[in-house]
């Protein structure tokens, strides 16, 4: 499929546009879900650059949205008499460098483990991650952290904080789609299929894999300083979730595995689902997501990318 | 001066020895094929020049540089390229994808990805299924696919586990078609093959593996009348 790439411009543009204008024409309810989407959006991108090209499914992401959460508030804490413009890029580079630290230092043992043993190694990660916060006074996981407004005053926060998410998973959906087009790219999607063919052909695995995940590690981390700030006050609790976890999963799931949009598709569809359908039964949530995974995987392992690319090429 | 040179090269699985002690020189232009029995060490012969397993004794010296201990991947790039028995295609990329890998990476660097790639696709006569899913193929056309790949690489050696397993007389006599243009094009292949008329057509030399010794070697007609590999492959008329 050829487009012209004036008209794909065009639309891009368009697309954008009026996603940045969403808060301005939206009901509050709706800027809220608005926010959750491009977030979750942001988080599942991030994680598929790891877990949907190279094929190494992480089921413990949300310990880089802990560690760089936290990173920044204990950061930004020491420097809480700076101007809000300087707060946020200082807390982000100190949640992406927290994230780029540790990501880097476990990435040679955990990324020799493969499938299952690779998700549920990450899942402990996360788990530790949890009780290292709660569990030690410096880090203030138990106490919580407080960060500093930083919406300026004539701005609506929610209207804030839903561009700062579009920046990010906009920022995110474009590293994704260079990555996709490189050399690096279609390095890790040989891993995803066959790792040791792709070595025999010269691919250099191990450091790809690496470079994999410490960029969606970092990543990860920055959507995680974002949310911080929105939630304006954060626990263990709040970042290191287990539904988190579970739902990076089923966006990609749900979307489209290693497709470039599947993440976006399925973390609008999953929010969509959880925050307006089960709005009201908010305990129900993680039992809906737990249930779409089963289905996911029983009735369409391609996504709603495969069932669509099923009923164009009948095969 | 030989391409790749093998020398006392054994690997021992535990106790058992499945190469022992084997040395030999494989010249840069030639086609070789390996034979022997099941289980005579043809396949982890394989496997340990290209890095996959560690000798337990000997080296590999390719372009007379020492090639053993180095990672799968960076002998691929020193121009090593292998075609698996099994084929192991990227069953979710298209054919042009798949060798498009090959031509990305080995040692094609990133000169020329597109046309590299579409060359090793004629020469493995596969151009027509360029936009197939690697799923969708004939057990042939992955053989043919798995060549493509490995030359796509731009390798100046290529071993063919088995290329023609499998195959009917028609598949057959195109794979060795395709190894025929295949050094036409300057590339060196060594082959593991069962199909003996193939074989030895095709060969410039043998070399006979039986349980990890390499028993015999040299041109086809004279290693087929050496009464050591009569015996390998049917047993001496004492023993049975």
């Amino acid at each position: 499929m050829k487009h012209d790439p004036r008209l794909i411009a065009a639309a891009v543009v368009l697309a954008v546009v009026l996603l940045a204008a969403g808060p301005a024409f939206l009901p509050p309810f709706y800027v809220r879900v608005g926010q959750l989407m491009l977030y979750s959006a942001g988080l599942g991108l991030a994680w598929a650059i790891l877990g949907g090209f190279a094929g190494y499914a992480s089921f413990g992401h949300s310990a880089f949205i802990g560690i760089g959460a936290f990173a920044a508030g204990l950061v930004e804490s020491r420097y809480s008499g700076l101007p809000p413009v300087l707060l946020l890029p200082l807390g982000l580079a100190a949640g992406g460098l927290a994230c780029a630290i540790l990501s880097a230092a476990i990435a040679y043992p955990i990324l020799r483990l493969r499938g299952t043993f690779f998700a549920i190694a990450m899942l402990g990660v996360s788990h530790v991650g949890a009780e290292v916060t709660n569990n030690i006074d410096f880090f203030q996981g138990a106490l919580g952290l407080n960060f500093p407004p930083l919406a300026p005053a004539d701005m609506d926060p929610a209207a804030f904080y839903y561009e700062l998410f579009l920046a990010g998973a906009l920022s995110i959906l474009l590293i994704s789609w260079l990555i996709r087009r490189s050399r690096f790219g279609a390095g890790l999607l040989s891993i995803r299929e066959d790792e040791d063919t792709a070595r025999m052909l010269g691919v250099p695995t191990e450091r790809y894999k690496r470079v994999a995940f410490v960029v969606s590690a970092v990543l990860t981390g920055l959507m995680g300083v974002i949310y911080a700030h929105s939630l304006g006050y954060i626990t263990t609790e709040s970042v290191y979730r287990d539904d988190t976890n579970l739902s990076l999963i089923v966006y990609s799931l749900l979307g489209g595995m290693g497709t470039l949009f599947g993440p976006v598709i399925g973390a609008g569809l999953l929010v969509f689902i959880t925050q307006v359908i089960l709005g009201r039964l908010l305990d129900f949530h993680l039992f809906a997501t737990g249930l779409l995974l089963v289905l996911l995987i029983l009735m369409a392992p391609g996504g709603v990318n495969g069932l669509l690319n099923r009923k164009r090429r009948p095969a | 001066m030989s391409l790749l040179e093998v020398r006392g090269l054994s690997k021992n699985f535990r106790g058992l020895a499945a190469i022992s002690d084997v040395s030999f020189a494989i010249a840069e232009g030639s086609i070789t094929s390996i034979i022997g029995p099941n289980g005579a060490g043809k396949s982890t012969m394989f496997n340990l020049i290209t890095g996959y397993l560690a000798p337990t004794a000997g080296e590999v010296r390719f372009r007379d540089r020492r090639i053993t201990g180095l990672a799968t991947n960076r002998i691929a790039e020193l121009g090593v390229a292998r075609a698996f028995q099994i084929a192991r295609p990227f069953r979710d990329l298209s054919v042009f994808d798949n060798v498009r890998i090959g031509a990305l990476f080995g040692k094609a660097g990133r000169r020329d990805v597109e046309a590299a790639t579409r060359r090793a696709m004629e020469l493995a006569s596969i151009a027509h299924l360029a936009t197939q899913p690697a799923s969708a193929l004939t057990v042939g056309q992955l053989r043919h696919l798995e060549v493509a790949r490995a030359i796509a690489t731009r390798a100046d050696l290529l071993l063919a586990d088995e290329p023609c397993a499998g195959l009917n007389p028609t598949e057959t006599a195109a794979m060795i078609d395709v190894l025929r243009q295949v050094r036409k094009n300057g590339v060196t292949v060594v082959l593991v093959e069962h199909d003996m008329p193939s074989v030895m057509e095709v060969s410039d030399r043998l070399l006979v593996l039986d349980a990890g010794r390499l028993i015999a070697e040299g041109p086809p007609p004279v290693v087929a009348n050496d009464p050591k590999v009569i015996a390998a492959y049917l047993g001496t008329p004492d023993a049975a």
